[in-house]
């Protein structure tokens, strides 16, 4: 059932092979660093350099954050803070013992956790924008601030807490066990943002919406993520305030958290090491020259801060690495990937069973009613095209049909789902697929990982290995075969021609294994053959695989040839419904079509 | 009564310092993360003008038109290549109020400085008394409100500067300068943001970071008020009123607090915030 069908195209010149390789040179060269400088650099030099490195830690967190999933965050200081105050109330109100150092170490992870956990419920919901995240983010530091203020001498209010004893370690101790757990937690995310569940992140900065109508519940991934990068975000404030012994309100405040985006954007967001360099270089070099040049220094960076986010959205690493000829890394090496055919899953629904069904459909916008009373059923194996003039609600009620949010009355079952409220992702678990009318994909993913997004929702990707092996359906497959998309896998989907994104589309919606597939004019802008080549496609999915098509379309004899079935959509309202030939010769049709309608 | 006069005073300080960030954002969909050094731009500018010798007046008025060329600069320098990218536009307005507040600090220093308020002692009202500053802010506010709802309903100006809000493809199709809408737009705000600054100075103290707590106060005002200044006026007076309240019952920390919470809890039940439809 699973034999190799396609090989994918052959191996561009082992560079998959080869950059694992220098990565392990990296790691190891990094650790050797980090046990070998203690030895070359004076004390003053260590000191900054441990401070720093727990604030690189930091950065790796926001550039996880905002350079590979698109959240621009603000408040990851908060969660630092909440873990060096762990370490300093322990410290302080305890006193100093090896069991506190565990205690305190636990609390810092468990209350950034905690805290993130609240946050990302209140910044990440269905609907939730990417700036109401950011300004979530930016209350978060604000309210964390004025809470150490208002603790009296409990946090120490604006002075902090100072003069606790601390963990009894040497600088060169110090120096080892941070350099070491910056090259790991770097090395873990580098790992992690090239598993497949990694570019489940870059997905979901590419294109949020599509993700959800791959069935993701995107919302509940960013509270993870948050919670995850919140803990280590903690775990580095811990291990500041241990070394440090001072702990301050500002490490908990907006100002440090846009300090953190600083480095992260002047490294290079979503690079990893520019972040790291960034966070180390302008902290060891503040320290030097803010006691030369206080406000000068202050002011540079912030110059360098507004040219980079103007003129190198990247950052200064990747421009930095083409110079040294080193381009290549920005992107990831493209991967061989073999496509086989995965079983199919039996739908307990049987040819009776409709598997989608309205009853009573409305929906307003305030008074203006768009759809009104839309009763209608469809079953395995129909081909069902929807049409009306230009404002009959046709997408509207596709809307409707997808996301339980959308309708303002009545009744949509997918598959026997009752699906009342149910956000899109929901929709798409009950057994919907939606292809949108303009190609709506994950640009700077190749084609064979938009097509794994697809299949996230029915096999769980891997956090840190990439899979050589993609099982899709068959009729995926087909899709992908009929467009010669099986031999573009690793290509960018930003670089495919219009029609080809558009059959990559139908493609990663045909691998959600759907019941029923809506589609928002499948045509648009395509040429003559492509559509007649679509049309064979969509024909053969109804016809052999069983599959219940709806779409949208506006070319009439596009859909006389293909459909089983035609609605009649008009005013918001189903005017008419019956087989083409009743359709396509009624008079509602002829009028409308001919232009001299009353619409 | 004078509680009731601290809402009233209260609320007519945020809507002044909220106003130019909403009339910018507004238009151009840009948070404008300078606001706040626009704020101490005005502040330090009213200064100057104190220690010249010259009229409260002349600092307002010296406050608007430095904050409206400096804002005039950065729109052309900076935001112009930003308008596709909003969150980078966060970003690099964020770092020019860095860079501001440092020109700031090398120019005048890090301390604390003050401007003397031009109406000095209070007013004699409904047998209590109150700071007769505060209420001349007040009027400010109303006028400021007044005159950019007569700019913007009953101008050509304000007719052009509506089309590119509502649609700017359409407006740009119909032959409307739109980034010119948008130059002015911002040197307007920044102008405003700066008269600001110079309007509460007298209230606190001058140094280079005052902008700051204003500017988050400001933004969540703008933010749960949508693009309308009637929305702002509401946003204002019931945030206002609930910092006012919690201050002075509960605690001033939760009412600092207060409007940063109260707006973000706002957005996450009604996203739309305080703005119709």
């Amino acid at each position: 059932m699973t034999e190799p069908l396609v090989i994918a195209t052959p191996p561009r010149s082992g560079a998959p092979l080869r950059l694992p390789g220098r990565a392990l040179g990296l790691f190891g060269a990094s650790i050797a660093v980090a046990l070998v400088a203690p030895w070359l650099l004076d004390t003053y030099t260590l000191n900054i350099l441990i401070r720093a490195m727990f604030f690189a830690m930091l950065a790796l967190t926001v550039d996880v954050l905002w350079g590979y999933t698109g959240y621009l965050t603000f408040g990851q200081s908060a969660f630092f803070g909440a873990g060096a105050y762990a370490a300093g109330l322990v410290f302080t109100h305890l006193g100093f013992d090896p069991g506190h150092v565990w205690l305190a170490a636990g609390l810092a992870v468990l209350a950034a956790a905690a805290i993130a956990g609240l946050t990302g419920w209140l910044s990440f919901y269905s609907g939730s924008t990417p700036l109401y995240a950011s300004v979530i983010s930016l209350v978060l530091p604000i309210v964390m601030t004025q809470l150490l203020f208002s603790g009296g001498t409990f946090t120490g209010s604006s002075s902090g807490l100072t003069g606790y004893t601390m963990p009894d370690l040497s600088l060169e101790a110090w120096f080892r066990i941070a350099a070491g757990a910056l090259v790991l937690l770097t090395a873990a995310s580098w790992l992690v943002v090239r598993s497949d569940g990694g570019r489940l992140l870059a997905a979901i900065r590419d294109n949020e919406m599509r993700c959800a109508y791959l069935g993701i519940d995107t919302a509940l991934l960013k509270i993870a993520l948050l919670v995850v990068t919140a803990a280590i975000a903690g775990a580095a404030g811990f291990g500041y305030a241990s070394f440090s012994g001072v702990v301050a309100p500002e490490l908990a405040g907006f100002v440090f958290g846009t300090e953190v985006i600083i480095w992260v954007a002047l490294g290079g967001r979503g690079t990893l090491i520019g972040p790291v360099i960034g966070a180390l270089l302008i902290e060891w070099a503040s320290a030097y020259l803010s006691g030369s040049l206080p406000f000068v220094w202050k002011l540079f960076v912030g110059i360098a801060f507004v040219l980079v986010i103007v003129l190198l959205p990247q950052g200064l690493l990747p421009p930095l690495l083409r110079v040294f000829g080193r381009a290549k890394r920005a992107d990831l090496p493209a991967l061989t990937v073999t496509l086989t055919e995965a079983p199919l899953a039996a739908h307990g629904t049987d040819a009776t069973q409709p598997v989608i069904e309205l009853r009573g459909v409305a929906k307003h916008f305030g008074s203006h009613q768009v759809l009104s009373g839309i009763d209608f059923v469809a079953h395995r194996g129909e081909l069902v095209s929807l049409i009306g003039p230009n404002g009959a609600g046709k997408t509207t009620l596709m809307r409707c049909m997808s996301d339980g949010a959308e309708r303002s009355a009545g009744t949509v079952r997918i598959a026997g789902h009752d699906i009342r409220h149910a956000p899109a992702h929901a929709c798409v678990g009950f057994g919907l697929g939606r292809k949108f009318q303009t190609a709506t994909i994950f640009e700077t993913l190749t084609v064979a990982e938009c097509l794994r997004m697809a299949r996230v929702r029915i096999a769980a990707p891997s956090w840190w290995r990439r899979s050589t092996m993609l099982a899709l359906p068959p009729y995926a497959l087909e899709v992908l075969r009929a467009t010669e998309l099986d031999h573009k896998l690793d290509v960018q989907a930003r670089h495919l021609s219009h029609g080809e994104q558009q059959a990559l589309e139908l493609a990663m919606v045909l691998a959600l294994e759907p019941q029923v597939v809506l589609l928002d004019e499948p045509t648009a802008g395509l040429t003559l053959e492509e559509r007649s080549r679509i049309g064979r496609v969509l024909v053969d999915l109804a016809g052999r695989f069983g599959l219940c098509l709806l779409l949208v379309e506006h070319d009439l004899d596009f859909v006389r040839e293909i459909s089983s079935r035609i609605v009649v959509l008009h005013q918001g309202k189903l005017a008419l419904e019956g087989t083409v030939q009743e359709v396509v010769d009624s008079e509602l049709v002829k009028t409308i079509y001919a232009g001299s309608g009353h619409d | 009564m004078n509680l009731l006069l601290d809402v009233l005073t209260t609320s007519a300080i945020l809507y002044i310092v909220s106003a130019g960030l909403l009339l910018i954002f507004g238009v151009m969909k840009i948070v404008n993360f300078a606001h706040g050094a626009f704020l101490t731009v005005g502040a330090y500018a009213s200064l100057v003008s104190a220690r010249l010798g010259l009229p409260p007046v002349a600092g307002f008025a010296m406050a608007l038109l430095v904050g409206a060329v400096v804002g005039m600069a950065i729109e052309w320098l900076v935001v112009r290549p930003l308008y596709a990218r909003p969150l980078d536009a966060i970003l690099a307005t964020w770092g020019l109020a860095i860079v501001l507040g440092q020109l700031i600090t090398l120019a005048f220093g890090r301390e604390v400085q003050f401007v003397p308020s031009p109406v000095d002692g209070t007013f004699a009202f409904a047998g209590g008394e109150y700071s007769a500053y505060r209420l001349l802010l007040v009027g400010a506010a109303v006028v400021l409100g007044t005159v950019l709802a007569l700019l913007l309903t009953r101008t050509r100006i304000g007719l052009v500067t509506r089309a590119v809000i509502m649609n700017e493809q359409l407006a740009r199709g119909l032959g409307i300068h739109a980034g010119l809408v948008r130059f002015f737009t911002f040197a307007a705000g920044a102008g405003i943001g700066s008269l600001a600054g110079a309007l509460i100075t007298p209230l606190s103290s001058v140094d280079p970071n005052m902008g700051v707590p204003w500017l988050v106060n400001a933004f969540m005002l703008v933010m749960v008020s949508g693009v309308s200044m009637a929305s702002l006026l509401v946003a204002t007076l019931v945030f206002g009123a609930a910092q006012v309240l919690l201050s002075t019952f509960v605690s001033p920390i939760l009412g600092g607090l207060a409007i940063a919470v109260l707006a973000a809890v706002t957005l996450r039940i009604r996203p739309k915030g305080f703005a119709r439809d």
